[in-house]
């Protein structure tokens, strides 16, 4: 009390005081909160790059992660562009150097060096060293295990499972200094650049990974370099993120950014016009006309890089004649499917393959005629004697799956074929070939990035999805395979890729392609913001204003 | 009654298990949790190194022992999603569904009771008609349309609530009036039928006979005889306070123990979803427990019928 009086008394104290208990002037933050209504955040659980792999995770993780090279996602063509690299070279077959971006602050507060981008790819992240892969093995017991990722820094295996399918020829990446790193392969990877870029190679910061309790801890709240960061998330809930106001890029120009999880499409629709939500997406093709009859609302949204495919086991039944295989690729009205169920909204594409591609692009490809005359003199040349052919469909994974699988059964029909139409519950059901009557189910293929690699090789040479069931396989492809994605020569490359899509698309058909991918998003009408093609939501600056509002 | 409260638990215990066992194996054998959970596009190490940390490559009947012996040493298990105890994800939802069933089971009583007993007193009359009328639309319009039709018109149309979500009370109302609507139009069916079954009774003519005001014949000798059919559908309902908004949930976005339910099985989440069981289980069993106790209290000759048949 004696100081507090003696400090009163002092020369200017009273000044002091006064000003003390002035108001501070207000730190102006008119940014608003944005709420987006989702059908689901994440799949796994994790807001982790390499444990997530579905499609709704990308459309999150822009927000909050961010890769060395990125594309220009609002643009049709998804042209790369810098990110945290400003720029690359290709030092050898080998060898591609980055030098990162000065100026990157993370979400916990430290600079992006390279020893960040090391980690990013260390081992260490993957619970590739041999005490992590010890303590995975020691959490076997059922149920009662301390699951791996729980406790210590020890990732699910499956992460460096995936790593090593997402990166099978990196050797290592090392530092050269502060700002440079090179990436190594073991053997020349035509793809490198594309895969730097890729999704699930976003950059994570080693110190902010080392402070957290655990693996699920920093999955849970994860340190990247976005423009949001996490503040809370439970993950069939809410993923509520806020402004990073240090991020590279410009100030964020949303306060709070909100995902919330709202499973019913109807009530998506509602809470979007009630004005609870700011944006909602995966809205059906048959809700947009409902959506744009209210002032104030529009549908945005349209093709993505992924294609439905309808996928055949060559191994079963008359399903081993590829005679009887081409006639089902001639017998599904692709463009009535894309008008009658999409609204004209996509479109029939020109094989497994996207405009992005640029040079590795084949002009000319085009799915299969529509021509159900070919395909029953094809069924008549294979001897086609009315054995059932298993139809397996998930209901409505894809939107539209269940109408479009309908129509295409109905069509098979109309040419001969005995469908036998089933519908399975999940993905383990589809896949499942114990009863050995396995012939055609539904798939769809992305491409990460903008090379056949990540498309056709992925998914159907030797270690994709579809080999790697059993499904499907073929020599002369598996040869190209390896050209593709081992030779420098892009010519050859392209070459390669051209007699790829010649063999599973007609000669020896493994599966064939339906329609692009498309998805809607419903929003405000006076929020400036565009879509993108890679399924990512951006809510950066430079594609985010609503009108009115500086 | 102690052996009559006994058996009532080994039976109850018994209903448990056959749940949880049947869970377990109609879980296992519709799905594989490592596809499932990774998603297709996974690799086949991916796969296998799931299936070898949560024990499902040993064979069935292992992974069943194995499970019911952790239960007996109180461990349900951990979340495969997310590697949290399962009864710690479980009860983190108890408390938002209860938020919703609880007021929607007040709702009920209140007016589910009141209409019930109102129609019968007014039997053959116009507001008889109405009341039933109302209540056959209550309770066979589905759940779902229910909701999203007061959604439509209380917060698209009229702005005045929210259509979903949790973020405060406003939240909870439509939910709460989409279950009480139907659970009302239930109990007032029931009870106006006990109550006309109850009011052409022998007794109730004494009752009016010795002098008895009308009103203290309803509820002094109608009431309570008429309270044995409508306590077995409360039964019911107190039991589904933890399981019943399971479609009401994901409509409005209530983060309850239902839309867990609904999100665990599709992932094949085992022992959330298996967690979720034996919290149903028991509380089925408590809620009938609670009303055959009830029986007893309401109705004594029930009592003492229990009484002789323990001897």
């Amino acid at each position: 009390m004696t100081l507090l009086k003696t400090l009163t008394k002092a020369p200017g104290a009273a000044i002091f005081i006064a000003a003390l208990s002035l108001p501070l002037p207000a730190l102006a933050d008119d940014r608003p909160e944005i709420t987006v209504a989702v059908q689901d955040i994440v799949t796994s659980g994790a807001l982790d790059v390499m444990r997530e792999r579905s499609n709704v995770g990308a459309r999150v993780f822009f927000s909050i992660f961010e890769s060395l090279i990125d594309f220009e996602r609002q643009e049709l063509d998804l042209p790369q562009k810098p990110m945290l690299a400003t720029e690359w070279r290709q030092v050898d077959d080998l060898t591609v150097e980055l030098t990162l971006r000065e100026g990157v602050v993370f979400h916990n507060g430290d600079t992006l060096d390279a020893d960040d981008v090391v980690f990013t790819f260390s081992p260490e992240r993957f619970g590739m060293l041999p005490e992590q892969m010890a303590a995975q093995e020691d959490g076997k017991q059922l149920f009662t295990s301390n699951v791996s990722g729980v406790q210590g820094k020890v990732p699910p295996p499956e992460v460096a499972a995936i790593y090593k399918r997402s990166w099978p020829l990196l050797e290592r990446v090392e530092k050269v200094d502060d700002m440079t790193v090179r990436f190594v392969t073991t053997q020349p990877d035509p793809t490198l650049i594309g895969r730097i870029s890729r999704y699930g190679s976003e950059i994570y910061s080693q110190q902010g990974y080392a402070a957290a309790e655990s693996w699920l801890a920093h999955a849970q709240k994860p340190i990247g370099t976005g423009p949001y960061k996490v503040v809370r998330f439970e993950d069939d809930t809410i993923l509520e993120l806020e402004a990073h106001d240090e991020y590279w890029g410009g100030t964020p120009p949303i306060k709070k950014l909100t995902f919330l999880v709202v499973p019913e499409v109807a009530s998506r629709v509602n809470g979007l016009l009630s004005g609870e939500y700011d944006f909602i997406t995966d809205v059906p093709p048959d809700q947009i006309d409902l959506i744009e009859r209210e002032a104030g609302f529009h549908v945005v949204g349209g093709p993505i890089t992924n294609h439905r495919l309808m996928v055949f086991d060559k191994n079963n039944g008359a399903m081993q004649d590829p005679l009887v295989r081409r006639a089902i690729t001639h017998a599904i009205p692709r463009e009535a499917i894309v008008d009658a169920l999409w609204g004209g909204r996509t479109r029939v594409p020109a094989g497994l393959q996207w405009e992005y591609y640029g040079d590795m692009f084949i002009d000319g490809w085009e799915v299969p005629e529509y021509n159900p005359e070919l395909a029953k003199d094809l069924l008549a040349e294979a001897g086609y004697d009315g054995e059932p052919i298993q139809m397996r469909v998930l209901n409505n994974y894809y939107t539209n799956q269940v109408s479009t699988a309908q129509i295409s059964a109905e069509s098979l029909r109309q040419i001969g074929l005995n469908i036998d139409f089933q519908m399975k519950e999940n993905w383990q059901q589809i896949t499942d070939p114990s009863d050995g009557k396995r012939a055609i189910r539904d798939w769809s293929n992305s491409a990460p990035f903008p090379d056949p690699v990540a498309s056709i090789v992925n998914q159907h040479c030797q270690n994709g999805g579809q080999q790697q069931t059993g499904e499907w396989t073929n020599e002369e492809f598996n040869e190209n395979c390896l050209i593709l994605e081992r030779s420098m020569d892009q010519d050859a490359r392209k070459a390669a890729f051209a007699r790829m899509l010649e063999i599973i698309e007609r000669e020896d058909p493994g599966y064939t392609v339906l329609h692009q991918n498309a998805i809607f998003y419903g929003k405000r009408q006076d929020i400036e913001w565009e879509w993108s093609g890679l399924q990512s939501m951006d809510f950066r600056t430079e594609n985010f204003r609503i009108k009115g509002m500086q | 009654m102690l052996l009559y409260t006994l058996s009532r638990l080994a039976r109850a215990l018994v209903t448990v298990v056959l749940i949880v066992t049947l869970a377990f194996i109609i879980l296992r054998m519709t799905g594989d949790p490592s596809i499932i959970i990774l998603g297709p596009d996974a690799p086949e190490q991916a796969y296998e190194a799931f299936r070898r940390n949560w024990g499902l490559d040993q064979p069935l009947i292992v992974q069943y022992f194995k499970y019911f012996g952790a239960i007996a040493e109180g461990d349900l298990g951990r979340s495969m999603r997310d590697g949290r105890p399962a009864l710690d994800v479980v009860m983190d939802r108890v408390p938002m569904t209860l938020a919703l069933t609880l007021p929607a089971l007040v709702f009920n009583l209140i007016l589910g009771l009141g209409a019930g007993v109102f129609a019968a007193l007014n039997r053959n009359t116009w507001i008889d008609r109405a009341i039933m009328t109302v209540s056959v639309v209550g309770f066979t319009v589905p759940s779902f349309v229910m909701g999203l039709v007061l959604a439509m018109v209380f917060a698209v149309q009229l702005k005045w609530l929210p259509s979903g979500g949790s973020g405060s009370w406003a939240h909870a109302i439509l939910p709460v009036i989409s279950m009480g609507m139907i659970g009302a139009a239930v109990i007032a069916r029931f009870t106006r039928s006990a109550m006309l079954e109850v009011l052409g009774q022998p007794y109730i003519r004494t009752a009016s006979a010795k002098g008895l005001s009308w009103g203290a014949v309803v509820l002094r000798h109608a009431l309570p005889n008429a309270a044995i059919p409508v306590l077995t559908i409360i039964g019911f309902m107190v039991g589904s306070l933890v399981a019943g908004a399971v479609v009401i949930e994901s409509i409005f976005s209530w983060p309850g123990l239902g839309r867990l339910l609904v999100g665990a099985v599709a992932n094949r989440d085992l022992a959330v979803v298996q967690t979720i069981l034996i919290l149903i289980g028991f509380t089925m069993v408590f809620a009938n427990l609670m009303v055959d106790l009830a029986y007893g209290w309401v109705d004594p000759r029930l009592r003492i019928r229990t009484l002789s048949t323990a001897k």
